[in-house]
């Protein structure tokens, strides 16, 4: 826990905004220090002076005036009917452009680029049952991820449906290959199967020496759902205990924060080399004191007793 | 069709009238969708009925409608403009765009998200019109055009009310309101909607069509310009 990524979090701290996680290690490095401790108490007394200007309630007869007129307005208001959803103003479209360059850049971009919507045309046989009589495009193994939308042309049986669809893929490569390693740390993070996760960890574990696959595994250790995906990250990331602060660091959150006692007593383990840092030091004396295991309480007096005496 | 829609062929009028009685007990104006989980769950069926009944030309059912998120758009738009008339402009062109559209809502998101994009984008252009003629001015204008002085206002109606301490909040309201003017609109109304209507971030993210990531850096600067120009207050 950096004293700058608090700072940038403080204010969702105090709007209840934070995951439950990053509220726990925020709480913990505000008790060890004092100046980001100050920080969160101004931004508690700042937030306590805003909320006592509050958004006034309108009153009852501004809101029964406004019903009121709209209930007028709405006796000559047309709703728009199918075709005016086809139609194009241009003058509001004008309108809304000029306050929104980036938005019509990326109108145009979407306009011109490849999508991935197929869209199907199905017109009732005589048997009553649907027949495909025109395809965009299909691919052999293609299934369907999503439906955006379904329209019935009115006065006809012309149905129109609009929907995404998954395509898998194959890519061999060696674990040096770019591609290899973008989709070991896509799965190491994102896929829903935790054995392809653990796989992923496994593989990567291999290049600890980049950067971006040392952030990887941190994130998968204090992360991840799976007890054997965050001990197989720990076991990787070992090795960087002493040159890496951020590796130090994710290491003590797990002992501090783990919910598995098998991936708490490895980061105990893994931390013995740097035993006598500062924050290493202090974490050990409370768990030695406070922890609720008796293991890591008795391991934690055997490491201090250890440790030489600070002057 | 869904099998629902096919349900909802009654008059809307008897049908209000019909549940008014439960629904007053568990839907008030006031309450958040997020605070109440059943009353949200039965609010949500009712305003699918309610849609559907409103893309048939229904317009009872589409007032109906109205009914359950008027007060809330009426108190952004007011906080927002700090006008009744222009809040009363807001609220008549938001839901009268509703109205009119209320043929392309596609259940993609919720009725609430999609309102209350409409009436964001609304107040967005009009915060960006609007002109601070002095930068800590504190006079701004009421429903009739007239201009009066923010310090004058909110005036406490409660018997026995401490005068100093209703003085002492009617400044850090116009302190405040000044310090608002200064940030840009969409910062703005990232934390107008989150600080003054609670509204989680996701969400917030979604009405103004943005990532909840976008949402907290935005009101992350907000709160930052908010400090710096409110230093002096404690």
């Amino acid at each position: 826990m950096k004293c700058e990524w608090l700072r940038e979090n403080i204010v969702l701290y105090v709007y209840g905004e934070l995951p439950d996680d990053a509220r726990h290690e925020l709480e913990q490095h505000v008790a060890r220090c004092a100046d980001c401790a100050a920080e969160l108490k101004a931004e508690q007394d700042f937030h306590i002076l805003l909320v006592q200007d509050r958004a006034a309630d309108p009153t009852p007869n501004l809101l029964a005036a406004s019903r009121m007129r709209l209930q007028e307005a709405l006796e000559t208001a047309q709703q728009g009917g199918f075709f005016s959803r086809l139609a194009f103003d241009p003058v509001n479209w004008l309108r809304q452009v000029r306050f929104s360059p980036a938005l019509a850049s990326a109108i145009l971009i979407l306009g011109f680029a490849g999508g991935i919507g197929t869209m199907y045309k199905i017109r009732p046989t005589d048997q009553g049952t649907a027949a495909p009589i025109q395809k965009a495009s299909q691919a052999p193994d293609v299934s369907i991820a999503g439906i955006n939308s379904i329209t019935q042309e009115p006065g006809t049986n012309q149905i129109s449906i609009k929907y995404n669809t998954l395509a898998t893929q194959e890519v061999q490569g060696s674990l040096n290959d770019q591609r290899i390693q973008q989709l070991l740390l896509y799965a190491a993070r994102n896929n829903y199967n935790s054995g392809v996760r653990v796989d992923s960890v496994d593989l990567l574990a291999q290049k600890t020496n980049d950067l971006q696959v040392r952030d990887a595994l941190i994130y998968a250790l204090q992360n991840d759902t799976n007890p054997g995906v965050r001990l197989k990250s720990l076991t990787a990331l070992g090795t960087y205990v002493k040159d890496d602060a951020n590796v130090r660091d994710a290491i003590l959150r797990a002992l501090v924060n783990d919910t598995n006692s098998g991936v708490r007593i490895e980061a105990l383990r893994l931390l013995e080399p740097v035993e006598a840092d500062a924050s290493v030091r202090g974490v050990l004396m409370t768990l030695a004191a406070k922890d609720q295991s008796q293991y890591i309480r008795s391991q934690a007096r055997t490491m201090m007793a250890q440790l030489p005496e600070i002057d | 069709m869904p099998a629902d829609a096919w349900a909802v062929a009654l008059a809307i009028g008897e049908l209000s009238h019909s549940r008014e009685s439960d629904r007053a007990q568990r839907l008030s104006r006031n309450q958040h969708p997020a605070r109440d989980p059943m009353a949200a769950q039965e609010r949500r069926i009712d305003d699918t009925m309610l849609i559907r009944e409103a893309q048939r030309g229904n317009r009872a059912a589409f007032e109906e409608l109205v009914r359950h998120y008027d007060h809330a758009v009426l108190r952004l738009a007011l906080h927002l403009t700090g006008s009744e008339h222009d809040a009363q402009d807001v609220y008549q062109d938001a839901f009268l765009k509703a109205y009119k559209n209320i043929g392309n809502f596609r259940f993609e998101c919720s009725f609430y998200t999609w309102i209350y994009r409409i009436v964001t984008n609304l107040c967005l252009d009009h915060l960006r019109k609007k002109n601070v003629r002095k930068e800590d001015s504190t006079v701004t204008k009421d429903a009739d055009g007239g201009e009066f002085d923010l310090l004058d206002q909110l005036a406490d109606k409660r018997a026995g009310a401490n005068p100093e301490r209703d003085l002492m909040r009617r400044q850090l309201g116009a302190r405040i309101a000044v310090a608002l003017q200064k940030l840009t609109p969409r910062e703005r109304m990232v934390f107008e909607l989150k600080h003054y209507h609670g509204l989680k971030l996701r969400t917030v993210g979604e009405i103004l069509h943005t990532t909840e990531e976008t949402a907290k850096n935005t009101l992350f600067r907000a709160t930052q310009k908010l400090r710096g120009s409110l230093a002096d207050m404690k």
